[in-house]
């Protein structure tokens, strides 16, 4: 069925249409004619700006009508995606929907092209504006076609996170977490074209279509990012991305539509899904060391902290790994169900269907991605590269181990007590350290000591990091008899 | 089509904590038209949910028309309308645009006739070009009615139908069912209001903590619990008639007015042809004898199950 006869889009379409759209179209047109105005003035007139020459100025406008652009379609889009099926879902359409013959995908098509039409009519005005602008400024046609390309697949991509919070999510919360995501985002601008976060979104692209400057070492902006070395073009790594997870949220859209009681994510998805992210980060940081780590292969001074990314990557691993395995975490009234159906009583078969093996997975393919850095430098860095391999891959296991011990002793509850267990072993050693005033105490976090072995490699206290893991292994295994008893005693239930 | 309209077999529904529906089994045939009854938390929406794929279940298998849920699941929603006990609409939407939303989606032939038959059919006509969000409670459930006759499906399942309707309403609503009923519709009817169901319902089933606790005709049901309730009309002299009723031993709780009476009857259904023969027989001028097959609220209060919602 082609979108123009999807019911759920021509409904959509047509209650947009209802609300009206006039309006919207007409400011965004004043928008695009004020900034188009503000050029032609400047180009009337020059000596009354302060700009360099008119390109300067074309790309300033230029800027400003992609910012609001991507406000409108990016920013806005979401959030009318998202409250769109959010409000659906609770007033049954979504069911009724899901209960006609439609096709799954013709469902989440409708949602992801029709409820933020109004916003794509404003975004293709201020696109059509910024053309004008892009060609009176004498600006290259590429700056315009790239940046639109890149502008509507991020709406696209967009689009499909935002069907998948307003599924899971209500309508506030699934902003808020949006909001929140975006606040954290300048982190990623430590080092531009080493860190995946700037491509994902297509930050890194845009403003590297904006840079005239021949390409160098020392301005991060304007050189072409490398994937193990070899050099690619910042727009179609973006949208290689985008891609690649945009094809896993729309699997996952779709089996969540085909059944809500599926989990969001199988496991051969989170281990394809982060393998790809993981090395793809690693690959961008493989020149930076080329498997020597500390020692730099002597090619130049990034502007940047050379030797702090690596602790930024393995934080931003850490979450990664936390995120894909809350969504991939069977929930235990799943596993309680098919146990009853398929007739297992032992662990077994709970294990490979546990985030707990998914843990172990991911914190060894986080290790071999790492491992990349300090292959040919194990003498001298082995220490560190396990210390922090094995921090990652402990920090994991104690998450999937406590969300689902919580999830089954306390059930509705659980997302509260795991919030808690992790603010004792990995928070309240921070806290300790401020009121004894004793930096020793950081070191017990149950988040520390990969980065205390990245960031302080010359430190005497490799003997004390070792124990601190060993304690940590501690943690594990008393959660691991906790997680089983839960698991031995739900099985008992379920026959 | 051969075989029932709608089986159910062992169908099992786990909830944390709960078996929301336990072991249910139940086969209707085209035409039948059953009532769900229960108490609250009996797992009657429970079950509509699992039949119509909404709800996953535990094991079991549903068949609608000879296709299976696990199996066919397109074929299924074809054949299959699920209304449930509230009314999800697009209340920016007309009448006709939210039908036509839906007339699409099952890929309706004649979208325009059909829509307009079903606006009669639920005598929404008036309302053709009314927004969703204009129409009273009464006059949604019935449009979510239309929609889900709109792709003329074989069985209906009906979650609460009159709930939150007028005494007004109800009376409607109680027509549309009648006529389902006589287009020989297969429908699953769940209602609080048992004599909601009376008049039409030729079958009815009790759960009861998500077990089915009594299933069959209501004639079958009446004699599984040991009785059945009859009505009687005659002319002319009445104490003959009463005379035959009242030494009958498996006539009980007789309630004799005038020229006619009500009572339960105990024994076989062989017995109660004899019964009828013998007051014909006898001079009695019978005019009605008619079991009282709506007496849901006796079978449901005699089955077990307590607490009326």
């Amino acid at each position: 069925m082609k979108l123009f006869e999807n019911p759920i889009f021509l409904t959509q379409k047509r209650l947009v249409h209802r609300g009206g759209v006039l309006a919207a179209v007409i400011i965004a047109a004043l928008i695009g004619f004020s900034l188009l105005a503000g050029l032609v003035s400047y180009l009337a007139d020059p000596r009354d700006f302060h700009f360099a020459s008119p390109q300067e100025t074309g790309k300033t406008f230029y800027g400003w009508t992609m910012g609001v652009e991507i406000l409108v379609l990016v920013i806005g889009g979401f959030s009318r995606i998202a409250r769109t099926l959010a409000d659906d879902r609770k007033a049954g359409l979504w069911d009724s929907n899901r209960l006609t013959p439609l096709h799954p995908a013709q469902i989440v098509a409708g949602y992801w092209f029709g409820p933020a039409l109004r916003e794509f009519y404003m975004a293709a005005v201020l696109a059509g504006f910024g053309l004008v602008i892009v060609l009176s400024g004498r600006l290259p046609l590429t700056l315009w076609l790239g940046t639109q390309i890149l502008i509507a697949s991020t709406a696209l991509f967009f689009g499909l996170l935002a069907i998948l919070a307003g599924m899971a999510f209500q309508r506030t919360q699934g902003l808020l977490i949006f909001l929140g995501f975006l606040f954290a985002y300048p982190f990623s601008f430590i080092a531009p074209s080493r860190l995946l976060t700037n491509f994902l979104l297509p930050i890194y692209g845009m403003a590297n279509l904006f840079q005239t400057e021949p390409a160098n070492f020392g301005n991060d902006w304007s050189r072409r990012p490398e994937i193990f070395g070899l050099p690619i073009f910042p727009i179609l790594l973006s949208l290689g991305l985008q891609l690649v997870i945009g094809i896993f949220v729309w699997r996952a859209l779709v089996r969540k539509t085909t059944n809500p009681f599926q989990p969001l994510l199988l496991r051969w998805e989170a281990v394809t899904l982060f393998s790809i992210l993981i090395v793809s980060q690693h690959a961008l940081l493989w020149d930076l060391w080329r498997g020597n780590f500390p020692n730099t292969p002597g090619i130049g001074q990034p502007p940047y902290d050379r030797e702090s990314l690596l602790a930024v990557v393995h934080g931003g691993t850490i979450i990664l790994g936390i995120m894909l395995l809350a969504f991939a975490s069977p929930a235990p009234e799943r596993v309680r169900v098919e146990a009853l159906r398929l007739g297992f009583k032992n662990l077994d078969a709970v294990f490979s269907r546990s985030a707990v093996s998914l843990a172990l997975a991911l914190g060894g393919i986080a290790g071999a991605a790492m491992f990349t850095h300090f292959m040919f430098a194990l003498a001298g860095s082995g220490q560190t590269f396990l210390v922090t391999a094995i921090n990652l891959a402990e920090i994991f296991l104690v998450f999937a181990l406590l969300l689902e011990f919580c999830r089954l002793r306390h059930k509705r509850r659980a997302l509260g007590f795991v919030a808690l267990w992790l603010f004792v072993v990995g928070v309240i050693p921070f806290i300790l350290a401020g009121v004894f005033g004793s930096e020793a105490f950081i070191r017990f976090s149950l988040l520390t000591p990969g980065f205390f072995a990245l960031g302080d490699r010359n430190n005497e206290e490799w003997s004390l990091l070792a124990y601190t893991l060993l304690a940590h292994f501690g943690i594990i295994v008393l959660l691991f008899i906790g997680w089983r008893r839960q698991w031995q005693r739900l099985l008992e239930k379920a026959h | 089509m051969s075989g029932p309209a709608l089986a159910i077999e062992h169908l099992r529904v786990d909830f944390p904590e709960v078996v929301a529906v336990n072991d249910l089994t139940l086969a209707l045939d085209a035409g039948d038209v059953c009532g769900l009854i229960g108490p609250n938390g009996a797992g009657k929406t429970t079950t509509m949910r699992a039949i119509s794929g909404l709800q996953e279940f535990t094991c079991g298998s549903v068949r609608v028309g000879g296709h299976e849920l696990a199996h066919e699941p397109d074929e299924l929603k074809k054949r299959l309308g699920f209304m449930p006990d509230f009314c999800p609409t697009y209340d920016q939407l007309t009448t006709s645009e939210f039908l036509e939303h839906f007339a699409r989606a099952f890929e309706v032939p004649n979208r325009a006739q059909r829509i307009e038959e079903c606006l009669t059919l639920t005598w929404l006509t008036d309302k053709r070009d009314s927004l969703c969000e204009e129409l009273s409670r009464g006059m949604k459930q019935r449009l979510v009615l239309a929609k889900t006759l709109l792709p003329d499906p074989q069985v209906l399942l009906l979650d609460e139908p009159a709930s939150g309707l007028d005494p007004l309403g109800r009376i409607e609503l109680r027509k549309i069912l009648l006529q389902l009923h006589e287009a020989g519709k297969t429908v699953l009817i769940s209602s609080h209001i048992l004599t909601e169901l009376s008049g039409f319902c030729n079958k009815a089933a009790i759960m009861e903590r998500g077990k089915l606790v009594k299933f069959g005709t209501l004639a079958e049901l009446g004699q599984q619990m040991g009785r059945r309730r009859m009505s009687v009309k005659w002319r002319g002299d009445e104490t003959r008639a009463r005379q035959i009723l009242s030494a009958h031993g498996a006539v009980k709780n007789l309630e004799a007015a005038g020229q006619g009476a009500a009572f339960d009857f105990t024994g076989e259904p062989d017995a109660l042809d004899e019964l009828l023969k013998t007051l014909v027989v006898q001079g009695v001028r019978v005019c009605e004898w008619r079991g009282l097959g709506d007496d849901l609220e006796q079978i449901f209060l005699q089955s077990g199950a307590k607490e009326l919602m």
